[in-house]
C-alpha cells in the first residue's frame, strides 16, 4: 500500500473522532426527544418569572383610566404596552412603580410616519409635529383623538389658520370678512376670494359706541387716511 | 416606495452580504470546473491555470461562508448544524455539502497535486519552514514512483468526483431561490440550472484575470494558447448562460402570470441599470460579441485577426465585463425579488448603506479577503511549477547553460 492511505487515514479518523466526540460532548441530553430541539428547553422556558401582569389585573385598582382607554381609540392596546411588565407592581403596589412614558420618543414607535402603516393610521414627522413637546401635552394616552380632518378654508390657508386660532379673532370664521364662491376651491388662482375694502367692515365690531366688546376707535378720527389693515393685521391682530 | 406594499416588506431583509454569498460560491465552483478540464478532460493547452485555478478555489471557499456568518450572527453558534443534522432543511444540509468540497474534494485534490512539491520544499528548505512542509507532507514523504503514480490517479479521481460536488455546491444556492414558490422572480426550475452556468462564466473568467494580473506581476510571458482556450471556454459558457437566461424569459413572458405586470415594472423602473444595463448589456453581450469575434470559437481562424497584445487587453477587457455582470446577476437576483410586494401591486426601495455589517465596507472588505488568502496561499504553496523537480531534464540543462 502507498504511504498517502494511511496517512490520510489518520486524518480522517481523527477528525471524525472530534465531530463524534464533539456530539457527545456538546448536544444537550434531551435533544430530539420531541423534534429538532432541546426537549429540556420547554421545562427552562416555563421556569422563567412572569413579568407581565394582564390588563384584567390593572384593572382591579384603575378602573377609571381603564374606563377611559375602552372608550377610546387605544382600546385595542394593553396597559402594559405602554406602562411595561407590571407583575412586580402588581405584587408589591407600593414598592414598584410602573413606567409612565412622558417623551416623545415612546408614541413615534407606533405613530412616527411609515409609508407601510394603513391608511389613515395617525401618523406624524417626529421632527416637525410640535417639536419637542411631550405627545401627552396635547393628547390623551388613555383616549387620543385623531387629527381633525382640515376644514373648508384651513385645507390649504393652514399657517393663516392656525395664526388666527391662536389670535383674538380665533372666534370669527373666515367667511366674517371673506366671500369665497364655490368656484373658488376648483380655480384657486383665478377665482379669488374678496378682501375687505372699507374701513367701515372692521368698524362693524370696533367702532366707538358698541358696549362690551373689542377695542373701539373713533372712525372718522382714528388713523385717517389709511386702511385698518396698513397698521393691524387681522389675522392676529396686537393685544389691547 | 411606489403602489402598495405588506409593511413587513418595507425593509429588505437579505441585503449585499446576500448578494456577495452566491457570487463567492459561483466563483469557487466556476474555478474548479475549469481546473477539471485540464485534469479529466485532458484540455492541455489551460495546464498553466490548472493549480491557481484550485487555488483560487479554496481561496473562495473559505470566505464563501462569512457573509452568511455576518449576516446571520452569532458565528459561534453555526457549529451546531453539524452536530445535530437536519435532513429537511436544505439549508442545514448545505453545510454538509461545503464540508465535503472542502475537506474531500478542495483540500485532498490540493494535496495530492502538490504532495511530490511538499516533499521536494521540505527536503530543500531549513528550520521551521522544513517542519512547516513536513507537516503539511503529513509524513507521506515517499516519491517512489508507484507512490506518484498514486497521486496523479487519486487526483483523476477526485476531480472526476468533484465535478457533481461543484454543481451541487452552485446548483444549491440556485435551488434556495428557485425553491421559494411565492416569490414569482425566484420561483423557476430553471434557477439553480442558470445560477451553475453562471458560476461557471464567472469562474473561467476570474481565473482568466488572476491569470493575466500573476504572470504580469511576475514580469513572465503570457502563454497565448493558454490565455486563447482560456477566452474560448469563457465564449461558451456565456453562449450556455446567456441562452438559458432568454429561455427563462421568453417563458415566463409566455406564461405571463399575474405577476408579470410587477416584474416587467420591476425590470424596466428598479433594475433597469443593473440588469439591463451592467447584467445584460455590459456583462453579457459586450463580452459575448467581443470574444465571439477575437476567439478560435469558429475554427479553424477567429472572425477577427486581432494582434496578440490588442486581444490580450480584449480578453481581460472582456473578463472583468464578466464579473461585473455576474455579480449584476447576483443583484439582481437577491435584490429584485425583494423589491416587489407579494400583493404585486407595488415596488419598494433599497438604499446600499455604508458602513455598517451588511454594508458596502464589509462587502468591499469580504470581495478583497479572499484575494489576500490566495496570495497567502500562493506563497505557501506557489503554482507555477518551475521547482527544479518540475523541469524537464532538457529544461534544466537549459537553465544551467
Amino acid at each position: 500500500m502507498v504511504q498517502q492511505v494511511p496517512r490520510l487515514a489518520i486524518v480522517f479518523t481523527i477528525a471524525v473522532a472530534i465531530l463524534l466526540g464533539a456530539r457527545q460532548l456538546l448536544i444537550p441530553p434531551t435533544f430530539g426527544e420531541d423534534g429538532h430541539y432541546r426537549a429540556a428547553a420547554v421545562d427552562s422556558i416555563a421556569a422563567h418569572p412572569i413579568k407581565y401582569a394582564g390588563r384584567q389585573a390593572c384593572e382591579l385598582c384603575h378602573a377609571e383610566q381603564a374606563e377611559v382607554r375602552l372608550a377610546g381609540n387605544h382600546r385595542g392596546v394593553g396597559c402594559e404596552t405602554c406602562h411595561g411588565p407590571a407583575a412586580p407592581h402588581v405584587q408589591g403596589p407600593l414598592d414598584v412603580k410602573p413606567v409612565i412614558p412622558d417623551t416623545r420618543e415612546f408614541c413615534v414607535t407606533c405613530h412616527s410616519y411609515n409609508a407601510s402603516r394603513p391608511t389613515g393610521f395617525p401618523q406624524i414627522e417626529p421632527a416637525r409635529h410640535n417639536f419637542p413637546r411631550p405627545c401627552k401635552d396635547c393628547h390623551d394616552p388613555h383616549a387620543p383623538v385623531p387629527p381633525v380632518t382640515p376644514g373648508e378654508c384651513s385645507a390649504c390657508h393652514a399657517q393663516i389658520a392656525r395664526q388666527k386660532s391662536l389670535s383674538h379673532h380665533a372666534e370669527l370664521s373666515c367667511a366674517v370678512c371673506h366671500e369665497a364662491p364655490d368656484t373658488h376651491k376648483d380655480a384657486p388662482r383665478s377665482v379669488r376670494p374678496t378682501k375687505p375694502q372699507t374701513r367701515a367692515l372692521c368698524g362693524t365690531c370696533h367702532a366707538a359706541g358698541i358696549e362690551e366688546g373689542p377695542p373701539q376707535i373713533d372712525l372718522e378720527s382714528h388713523g385717517v387716511p389709511y386702511m385698518c389693515w396698513d397698521c393691524h393685521y387681522p389675522h392676529f391682530p396686537e393685544t389691547r | 416606495m411606489q403602489g402598495f406594499i405588506y409593511p413587513n416588506e418595507f425593509e429588505l431583509h437579505w441585503s449585499l452580504l446576500i448578494v456577495l454569498y452566491p457570487y463567492l460560491t459561483g466563483l469557487v465552483a466556476g474555478a474548479f470546473i475549469l481546473a477539471s478540464l485540464e485534469r479529466v478532460f485532458n484540455v492541455k493547452e489551460v495546464q498553466p491555470t490548472y493549480r491557481l485555478a484550485l487555488l483560487t478555489a479554496l481561496a473562495f471557499l473559505i470566505v464563501a461562508p462569512l457573509p452568511l456568518q455576518a449576516h446571520l450572527g452569532h458565528p459561534e453558534r453555526s457549529y451546531e448544524i453539524f452536530l445535530t443534522p437536519n435532513s429537511r432543511s436544505a439549508m442545514a444540509m448545505f453545510g454538509f455539502v461545503y464540508a465535503w468540497y472542502l475537506a474531500v474534494v478542495l483540500l485532498l485534490e490540493v494535496w495530492f497535486d502538490y504532495r511530490r512539491d511538499l516533499v521536494g520544499w521540505y527536503q530543500s528548505a531549513k528550520g521551521p519552514k522544513r517542519w512547516f512542509y513536513y507537516a503539511l507532507t503529513l509524513g507521506a514523504t515517499d516519491l517512489s514512483e508507484k507512490s506518484l503514480k498514486f497521486d496523479d490517479s487519486a487526483g483523476r479521481w477526485i476531480t472526476v468526483l468533484g465535478i457533481p460536488s461543484a454543481f451541487l455546491l452552485h446548483g444549491y444556492v440556485g435551488f434556495i431561490f428557485g425553491s421559494v414558490k411565492a416569490n414569482p422572480w425566484w420561483s423557476s426550475v430553471l434557477m439553480p440550472v442558470v445560477f451553475l452556468l453562471s458560476a461557471i462564466v464567472s469562474g473561467i473568467a476570474l481565473v482568466l484575470v488572476l491569470y493575466m494580473v500573476t504572470t504580469m506581476a511576475r514580469g513572465k510571458p503570457v502563454n497565448m494558447p493558454c490565455l486563447d482556450r482560456l477566452a474560448q471556454f469563457l465564449f461558451y459558457a456565456i453562449v450556455i448562460d446567456l441562452s438559458l437566461e432568454i429561455l427563462d424569459f421568453i417563458h415566463r413572458l409566455y406564461e405571463s402570470e399575474e405577476s408579470i405586470e410587477i416584474l416587467s415594472q420591476l425590470i424596466e423602473g428598479r433594475l433597469f441599470l443593473s440588469l439591463i444595463v451592467l447584467q445584460l448589456l455590459l456583462g453579457t453581450l459586450v463580452p459575448f460579441v467581443v470574444l465571439g469575434l477575437t476567439t478560435h470559437s469558429f475554427r479553424p481562424k477567429p472572425l477577427i485577426q486581432v494582434p496578440e497584445e490588442l486581444r490580450r487587453m480584449l480578453f481581460l477587457l472582456s473578463a472583468i465585463l464578466v464579473q461585473i455582470g455576474i455579480f449584476s446577476m447576483r443583484f439582481n437576483v437577491v435584490i429584485g425579488g425583494q423589491l416587489f410586494s407579494k400583493s404585486l401591486r407595488g415596488l419598494t426601495v433599497y438604499k446600499v448603506e455604508f458602513l455598517g455589517i451588511e454594508g458596502l465596507a464589509s462587502t468591499i472588505f469580504l470581495l478583497l479577503l479572499p484575494l489576500f488568502i490566495l496570495w497567502l496561499l500562493v506563497k505557501i504553496l506557489p503554482p507555477w511549477g518551475e521547482e527544479p523537480w518540475n523541469q524537464k531534464p532538457s529544461e534544466v540543462a537549459a537553465i544551467q547553460g
